[in-house]
């Protein structure tokens, strides 16, 4: 039993991680990844959303009609997401983020991480399984997308969180800010994740 | 039970959009001050940076109530003119019953279409005046707040934002301070037409009423530089006739 949870948190971020293994959720970790702090607070919502539907898709399973399931799930997912605006939006501290963020909170709704998810496994596991599943998840996202965030505003901006840590006489690489770096950036840490683990290479 | 019968279904369906819609409108309902105290807080910090009470970033380490103190300690008055360009309204300064028109979308529909439209003008102690600008950039809205120096021609200062401009490009509108800052000192000509070039090598004539656009952001420029035109000519009249 300790082994089989272990696993559901674990799997998620390594050896199963949504980004560099299933390649789920490539379009946001494009486009949020410019700088650490807006790439931070898109890990966490996406961590809220996975964890929270999952749970309450879950809590639902057994009363969900098959026929109209993606339905029912994607309104519980744009529920959890427009709480998730809304919470931002309303915080002194997490305005200003919400709005650089803009369109791509909402845009957690199409994450097919999310629902890949809860069809997955929330609809055959008990709520607290979903739970941990959805945040490991969320988390395997929010891991790669920190990471990448990390090196393209140090490189694009010489800034980390904002503040400068580069040298000024560094030249900022405008390529880094760009969203096709955001992609060879990702295809290099998938390689370096397969080169790792090898058991991910296809014979 | 059968979970699959067609009642069933409508039934649970119904059920759970009402639900999830009450407790939607419940969140907004209890948010809603909040989030409108934000967007005004943060109006207000674009205006009182474009009026050079304080620097953008100190403006935006202080708290929402220190925000709206500071404003109330350094307005004069805010009123509203008409299309003659005649003051013919007034918005509260007063702490806790600041007035501010602050929705920019239908105000710039209404001037592009040619209708009569109420804009506003904020006046600080210091005599700068600020009125707004808004405008498409490339991926969704730019705006901001020029402020002008009492003698209504010579730009005191200018605060820009946006709504999804690329970052590290078309953001540097707002995330670089250098760019409001070349805005700082010049001219607007209101009686030519464009009143203002925000171009690519505008500077180099030695115009003064010429800012050069950003390199690798045409479009989020050229947005700029067409609501910088089209709100500086709504307000040709009130800033035209003080010239006289």
């Amino acid at each position: 039993m300790a082994q089989k949870l272990k696993d559901t948190i674990l799997n998620p971020i390594l050896k199963g991680n949504p980004i560099t293994v299933l390649v789920l959720g490539i379009c946001s970790s494009l486009a949020v990844t410019v700088q650490l702090k807006g790439a931070l607070v898109m890990a966490l919502s996406v961590i809220a959303v996975t964890g929270l539907s999952s749970f309450v898709c879950s809590l639902l399973r057994n009363t969900i009609p098959n026929r109209v399931r993606i339905i029912v799930q994607l309104v519980v997912v744009a529920m959890m997401v427009i709480l998730v605006d809304q919470i931002l939006k309303a915080g002194e501290g997490t305005y200003a983020i919400d709005k650089q963020l803009s369109v791509y909170i909402g845009l957690i709704i199409t994450n097919c991480i999310v629902m890949g998810r809860i069809e997955a496994f929330a609809l055959g596991n008990k709520p607290i399984p979903s739970l941990l599943d959805g945040l490991a998840n969320g988390a395997g996202y929010g891991l790669i997308l920190v990471i990448v965030a990390f090196l393209r505003e140090l490189l694009g901006s010489g800034t980390l969180f904002g503040f400068q840590v580069l040298p000024a006489s560094y030249v900022p690489n405008n390529l880094v800010i760009l969203p096709p770096f955001a992609l060879i950036l990702l295809g290099c840490i998938i390689w370096a994740h397969r080169a790792y683990d090898k058991s991910l290479q296809e014979k | 039970m059968n979970t699959n019968s067609n009642v069933y279904t409508v039934i649970y369906t119904t059920l759970i959009v009402v639900v999830v819609a009450s407790l939607l409108a419940f969140v907004a309902m209890k948010l809603g001050p909040a989030q409108q105290a934000n967007a005004k807080a943060e109006t207000l910090r674009q205006m009182m940076s474009a009026a050079q009470i304080k620097p953008a970033e100190e403006l935006y380490a202080m708290s929402n109530a220190d925000i709206l103190q500071l404003y109330a300690d350094t307005i004069a008055e805010a009123y509203t003119i008409g299309a003659d360009g005649q003051p013919n309204g007034s918005l509260s300064v007063e702490k806790g019953k600041i007035e501010l028109i602050d929705k920019l979308k239908p105000q710039n529909k209404a001037i592009l279409a040619g209708a009569a439209v109420t804009l506003p003008v904020y006046v600080f102690q210091s005599g700068m005046k600020v009125i707004p600008i808004y405008g498409a950039g490339l991926w969704g809205p730019v705006w901001g707040y020029v402020a002008f120096q009492p003698d209504g021609r010579t730009i005191a200062g200018a605060f820009f934002d946006h709504e999804s401009e690329t970052p590290g490009l078309g953001a540097k509108i707002k995330d670089e301070s250098w760019f409001r800052e070349k805005f700082v000192g010049k001219t607007v000509l209101w009686s030519e037409s464009p009143a203002f070039r925000l171009e690519k090598n505008a500077e180099a004539d030695g115009s003064v009423n010429a800012v050069d656009a950003i390199t690798g952001a045409t479009m989020t420029s050229k947005g700029l530089n067409e609501a910088l035109n089209v709100w500086f000519k709504a307000y040709e009249k009130h800033f035209n006739r003080e010239e006289e």
